[in-house]
């Protein structure tokens, strides 16, 4: 053993040319049970993996996702925390991305992960939340409220908030007569309504008013595209939400998931070691992050 | 140590490692593999490129796959190997980088080469771009093996680690320096000492608070306006570790590898996701967010700054951006406050 500066190396036990570390590069592989179309750009893919260590995640944690020859991306969990298999819902937008719609039942997928620091549920005990989804923001908060619902009782009046660009891009439209009779009010709203659509119209700050919040118990949840961040935190805010009632999940891009690579950086801290989820008053004096 | 003793120790390490050092290349001071110690130039003014090169290479292999087999694993590839000549901000860089690749989730690819890595340092010649004295890091205490003063018959050695003593008792004769080869290092490190032109007006411990106050300085826009984005600063930075990683897959289409390659936040890509939106659209947001990660971000974490002051990213910026100069700006800025 050598000391460097603060840093203690141990020796590799084996020849050179190969330490005895794990390398956290290395990942796992899930088989594709199911691959079903859920939107023109989405499929959702529940994934038996080879290794029970990735099934111990929390809502809002994500994997790294890859494939050989295609490379690796962060992909959130849309699965429950609990649940024997992986979901994993995958917008295709890229290579990577493209090439995992290509996948079928069987196909096999590397993972890396858990990654992250995900929800606390025990935070949002007992309080009353707005969930706040804009676009595939749903599929991370999907995670989030199948653990949140699977324990109702421990929580006040839950809204979800869910905007898409249209009533065809909106997802899990299926399940939402199960959360509401879970006893979820579920509203939705679309840039763009379809003929039939009976949803509101508008982006999803037009729905923030309405909710009852005059008990100073509710806290919001904010999952969507960068630029939702700012409109509806003033919304929340308006409502009389402050900083420490409000958690955000935010996207970066990442290539390591381990604290390393840099490309997840706000200002002093790695999302993927210390986010993606936040409490707005972790992220005070962080003018890269919202 | 006599000029023969030292020739003794790079033959000797040269048959057992890969040994590189300062060389001359194009007539510009450079790290190159030596066959033997006569290429060594020592006493020089700064490499373009840091030492990082040798534990944290620009492409490296991280997983090797074969796709018809449907077989992965990890590839930790590292070999024995001796670097001469690095100066104290070269060795300081070294230190700050095992650190990181220590942090939190330990990288094992770098910490498997730096286990098998051995420094020994060099004295060094500053340019109008060296600052390292402004902070702090004109010497250097730990993280080599050895480390070689250069006198006019000779060199001043020190050791720095049991294996630096062990090699040296293997492979050079030394006696111990007498009162005159003492006041003759006590002179050139004080002609040294006066040849930095650069420095940076406030004090390491204050940098991190005064570029706190920075986040709306002009300072920004006005530097952003001239960068290329072309990411030089961070290639030659020895203490920027960002990276990318990709597959390279071989022409059979069957064999790949997953690498890991450098990558800089001054380009424009870095902090762009999938759906196209760029976290750090401009460039002036890029520079900032470069320059708060050598002064600031970081200092928390490792309760030290990310710049050595070796002057590589200013001599090596085609538009003539300063870091010094940049820094002075922000300093002035928060005085003025």
């Amino acid at each position: 053993m050598r000391l460097y500066g603060n840093t203690i190396i141990n020796n590799a036990e084996e020849e050179f040319g190969h330490s005895h570390m794990e390398s956290p590069y290395l990942p796992s592989l899930g088989i594709i049970e199911r691959s079903i179309r859920v939107s023109e750009k989405e499929r959702l893919f529940t994934i038996n993996p080879s290794n029970d260590s990735l099934l111990k995640y929390r809502p809002g944690q994500f994997y790294m996702v890859g494939l050989p020859g295609y490379g690796e991306a962060p992909i959130s969990i849309t699965s429950g925390p609990g649940e024997k298999k992986i979901e994993l819902c995958i917008r295709a937008v890229g290579n990577l991305t493209n090439a995992f719609h290509n996948l079928r039942k069987g196909d096999s997928i590397w993972l890396r992960g858990p990654f992250g620091r995900g929800f606390a549920l025990e935070e949002l005990e007992g309080r009353d939340i707005i969930f706040v989804a804009g676009g595939i923001g749903i599929v991370p908060m999907r995670s989030l409220l199948k653990a949140v619902l699977a324990r109702r009782d421990k929580f006040g009046r839950l809204t979800l908030i869910y905007g898409s660009k249209s009533p065809e891009e909106l997802l899990f439209v299926e399940e939402m007569d199960d959360w509401r009779g879970a006893g979820m009010d579920v509203q939705l709203t679309v840039d763009k309504p379809s003929l039939g659509w009976k949803g509101g119209t508008g982006v999803v700050t037009t729905l923030i008013p309405k909710v009852e919040t005059a008990d100073k118990n509710t806290i919001g949840v904010i999952i969507g595209p960068p630029v939702m961040y700012r409109f509806v935190i003033l919304s929340l805010n308006a409502k009389g939400l402050g900083a420490e009632d409000i958690y955000v999940s935010l996207e970066r891009r990442m290539k390591c998931g381990v604290g390393k690579c840099g490309h997840c950086q706000i200002n002093s801290i790695y999302v993927c070691q210390c986010g993606p989820v936040f409490r707005m008053s972790e992220l005070k004096g962080m003018p890269e992050a919202i | 140590m006599s000029e023969k003793g030292f020739k003794g120790l790079v033959k000797g390490l040269l048959k057992t490692n890969r040994v590189y050092g300062t060389i001359e290349k194009d007539g510009f001071p450079a790290f190159g593999e030596l066959s033997r110690p006569e290429d060594l130039v020592l006493s020089t003014r700064p490499t373009h490129l840091s030492a990082k090169q040798f534990l944290f290479p620009q492409r490296e292999v991280l997983l090797r796959y074969d796709m018809k087999k449907g077989s992965h694993e990890a590839v930790i590839e590292s070999g024995k190997q001796v670097l001469i000549g690095l100066h104290p901000c070269d060795i300081k860089g070294l230190n700050l980088m095992d650190r990181v690749f220590a942090h939190g989730v330990p990288d094992p690819n770098y910490l498997a080469r730096r286990e098998q890595t051995i420094v020994i340092g060099g004295d060094c010649v500053p340019d109008d771009y060296c600052f390292c004295k402004s902070l702090g890091n004109s010497e250097v205490e730990s993280g080599f093996d050895i480390f070689l003063h250069v006198l006019g018959k000779g060199f001043l050695v020190r050791t720095g680690s049991d294996i630096g003593a062990a090699l040296l008792s293997e492979h050079a004769e030394t006696r111990e320096p007498s009162a005159r080869e003492f006041q003759e290092f006590r002179e050139r490190r004080a002609k040294r000492d006066s040849s930095f032109k650069a420095s940076v007006d406030a004090s390491p411990e204050e940098l991190p608070e005064i570029y706190s106050k920075s986040d709306e300085s002009g300072v920004w826009e006005k530097i952003g306006a001239i960068c290329t984005g072309c990411g030089s600063c961070n290639n030659v930075c020895p203490t920027c570790y960002c990276f990318d990683v990709k597959d390279e897959v071989k022409a059979n289409l069957v064999e790949g590898e997953r690498v890991r390659t450098w990558d800089g936040c001054a380009l424009e890509d870095f902090a762009k996701v999938a759906g196209g939106h760029n976290f750090r659209k401009t460039r002036a947001e890029r520079l900032r967010h470069r320059f708060n990660r050598k002064f600031r971000y970081l200092s928390g974490t490792f309760d030290s700054l990310f710049c050595v002051g070796c002057g590589r990213c200013s001599r090596a910026c085609l538009v003539k951006i300063n870091i010094v100069d940049v820094t002075n700006e922000i300093v002035r800025e928060y005085n003025n406050k």
